[in-house]
């Protein structure tokens, strides 16, 4: 078996490249290989990358020159110069490091896993893969997992909002059933209802200081609107609040929390401030029973997720070769008479 | 005799050994060792019911004894609680999935079985006649279900302190991950707590009615009647504060782990003074 990967990623390429080719269709990329005369070849497309390969046999090799010549034709731009090439074992290694999420810009982030699988299911469909590429990228994808539960390539947080639903979950566990209140209204605010709505908190409440905009955000994730200064009494039944206001000073005073406190019958309150400056005084986080969470908080939290995720690489790596020179003796035994099994552990 | 000693050691070394599972389970959250944890668990569990059975069935070769538990000595007493304490775990792991708090819980049970294997004199002898009563089957049983019970809360509430500084100081490590939620553990803690009072209450009340049958008098402040009312006055403070006050953060909890200390001196007093409440001494 011989094989050609063609990548352009966030780690080499100038942005130039990936936007030219994100703005082509996988399939499309498929049918003009198809017509150009290439039978085996899996493309995978996203935000940050371009992905192309294809396999052949020793006698007849997958030309690079043709592979190339087809993109930049779709593309329409230049992409030689940029482009990284990688051979046989070589792409092997980076197809599977690609699934393990270790070239991610964020390591051992999963969507990843789900890109490689959408390219090559594509790629079946459109009758691009035969038993070459069909067991490398199911291969590929059982590294993938194998490296996220193996090591801690993927383990914690990974970013600001899914901190925040961490520490939420570390105080009440399940969230389906809590409440939320949202103050503000902007990018961030919507975001960590985003967030909130996919974990099942269930009640959002958004308070703004333009009603319009606060229904607007509340309407899209089934939320209730409320007048700004109704507020203060929703702080005694929310059990999580997230201020990301453009206020000047602090919104939420220490005076207002300790007044909810009072009536909320013992129950925790996690408070989480990603406005800059502060919506929230500092000194609410001595009152017991109340978590107050700022953006650089959560943002070294996230740091520390990464460092470990980052310890965690080495042995990721050797997962990913120790697979990959297990494929390659698969691949070499094709040739001979007795071809080797490939066993899922 | 050596029937009991032997399958109380095997229970002994089972809950040790479950315990450095729970442990391992805890610091590098192994299910494998979280399932061993549990096997180790039961099996020492089985050991311990059949050592239980064999001493009753020894206590009982003296014909006085008969169908009275034998819990009079320090080795009975310990041997229940740590039964009781570790049967209670078992329930609560069984109802809720908790498996982690096994590090926080089964080593108590190990130290108090381990206490009574290596320093406790396992031999039986008949009861002396003032302890002949129906009661010694109820009193102390009640209060030492009681205690394992609230043994329990107490490995809870070190899982909750630990959770609640976790969450507390910002920096969570991978320690917070891995435990249960505050609002579990504190819903837990509470439940427990709020169920062993009155069960502690009601020991106390078959105490006195037991001494003002035996000796017209209800209740006489020996050091360990005293200590186990201040440790019902403490659990009772505790729940006051967490119900009636609706507080939260660390002070309820170090509340409820003072009352539990209060029990742990309730033992170290009986034995210091002397009295019918002292295993080592006269109650032997």
């Amino acid at each position: 078996m011989r094989l050609v990967s063609l990548s352009w990623s966030h780690r080499s390429s100038a942005s130039a490249a990936r936007e030219a080719l994100a703005m082509v269709s996988v399939e499309r990329v498929l049918a003009e290989l198809k017509r150009r005369g290439i039978s085996e070849s899996v493309a995978v497309s996203t935000c940050n990358r371009f992905e192309l390969y294809a396999a052949g046999t020793p006698l007849a090799p997958p030309r690079i020159e043709l592979l190339l010549g087809a993109l930049e034709d779709l593309a329409g731009a230049s992409l030689a110069a940029q482009a990284e090439v990688r051979r046989d074992k070589e792409a092997v290694e980076h197809l599977f490091a690609v699934a393990g999420g270790l070239d991610s810009l964020v390591v051992g982030e999963t969507e990843i896993l789900g890109q490689v699988k959408t390219g090559y299911e594509r790629a079946k469909s459109a009758g691009m893969t035969d038993k070459r590429l069909n067991v490398l990228f199911q291969r590929a994808l059982y590294v993938g997992k194998k490296v996220r539960t193996e090591t801690a390539i993927a383990q914690g947080a990974s970013s600001v909002p899914s901190v925040a639903v961490q520490m939420a979950e570390s105080i009440f566990g399940r969230l389906e059933g809590k409440t939320a209140l949202i103050l503000g209204a902007g990018a961030m605010a919507e975001l960590a209802a985003k967030h909130l709505a996919a974990h099942g908190v269930s009640k959002l409440s958004v308070a703004n200081r333009t009603w319009e905009r606060g229904y607007q955000l509340a309407a899209q994730y089934h939320g209730e609107a409320i007048g700004w200064d109704e507020f203060p009494k929703e702080l005694e039944r929310a059990d999580m609040v997230i201020a990301s206001t453009g206020a000047p000073s602090a919104v939420v005073t220490c005076a207002m929390v300790e007044a909810a406190v009072t009536r909320r019958g013992g129950r925790s309150l996690l408070l989480i401030d990603i406005a800059m400056p502060r919506d929230i005084e500092e000194k609410v986080h001595a009152i017991d029973g109340v978590y107050l969470y700022r953006l650089e908080d959560l943002e070294a939290i996230v740091a520390k997720t990464m460092a470990s995720r980052a310890e965690a690489v080495a042995a990721a790596l050797s997962v990913v070769q120790d697979k990959a020179v297990e494929f390659n003796l698969w691949a070499q035994s094709l040739s001979t008479d007795h071809e080797l099994s490939l066993k899922h552990s | 005799m050596a029937t009991q000693v032997f399958l109380s050691w095997i229970a002994f070394l089972s809950y040790s050994a479950a315990s450095v599972a729970a442990f391992s389970y805890l610091l590098t959250k192994n299910t494998r060792a979280s399932r061993l944890m549990l096997v180790l668990m039961g099996a020492g569990l089985a050991a311990h019911v059949l050592a239980f059975a064999a001493r009753i069935l020894q206590f009982w070769v003296f014909p006085e004894n008969r169908w009275f538990l034998p819990v009079n000595s320090f080795f009975g007493a310990l041997s229940y609680m740590s039964l009781a304490l570790t049967a209670a775990f078992f329930v609560i792991e069984a109802r809720k999935r908790l498996g982690i708090l096994g590090a926080f819980i089964l080593p108590l049970a190990a130290v108090s079985l381990g206490l009574a294997v290596l320093h406790a004199d396992p031999s039986l002898s008949p009861l002396e006649p003032e302890l002949r009563s129906y009661w010694l089957n109820f009193h102390p049983m009640v209060l030492m279900s009681a205690y394992a019970a609230f043994a329990n809360a107490f490995g809870v509430s070190v899982a909750l302190i630990i959770q609640e500084r976790q969450i507390k100081s910002r920096k969570p490590t991978e320690l917070c991950y891995r435990l249960p939620s505050i609002d579990e553990l504190d819903a837990l803690n509470g439940k427990i707590i709020a169920v062993s009072l009155p069960l502690l209450v009601a020991g106390l009340v078959m105490g006195a009615m037991w001494a003002h049958a035996a000796w017209g008098r209800a209740w006489s402040w020996a050091p360990k009647e005293t200590t186990a009312l201040i440790t019902a006055a403490i659990y009772g403070e505790f729940l006051w504060l967490r119900y009636a006050r609706g507080r939260r953060g660390r002070i309820p909890i170090y509340v409820s782990m003072l009352a539990f200390a209060c029990i742990v001196a309730t033992f170290v007093s009986a034995e210091l003074s002397s009295g019918r409440h002292d295993f080592l001494g006269g109650g032997r």
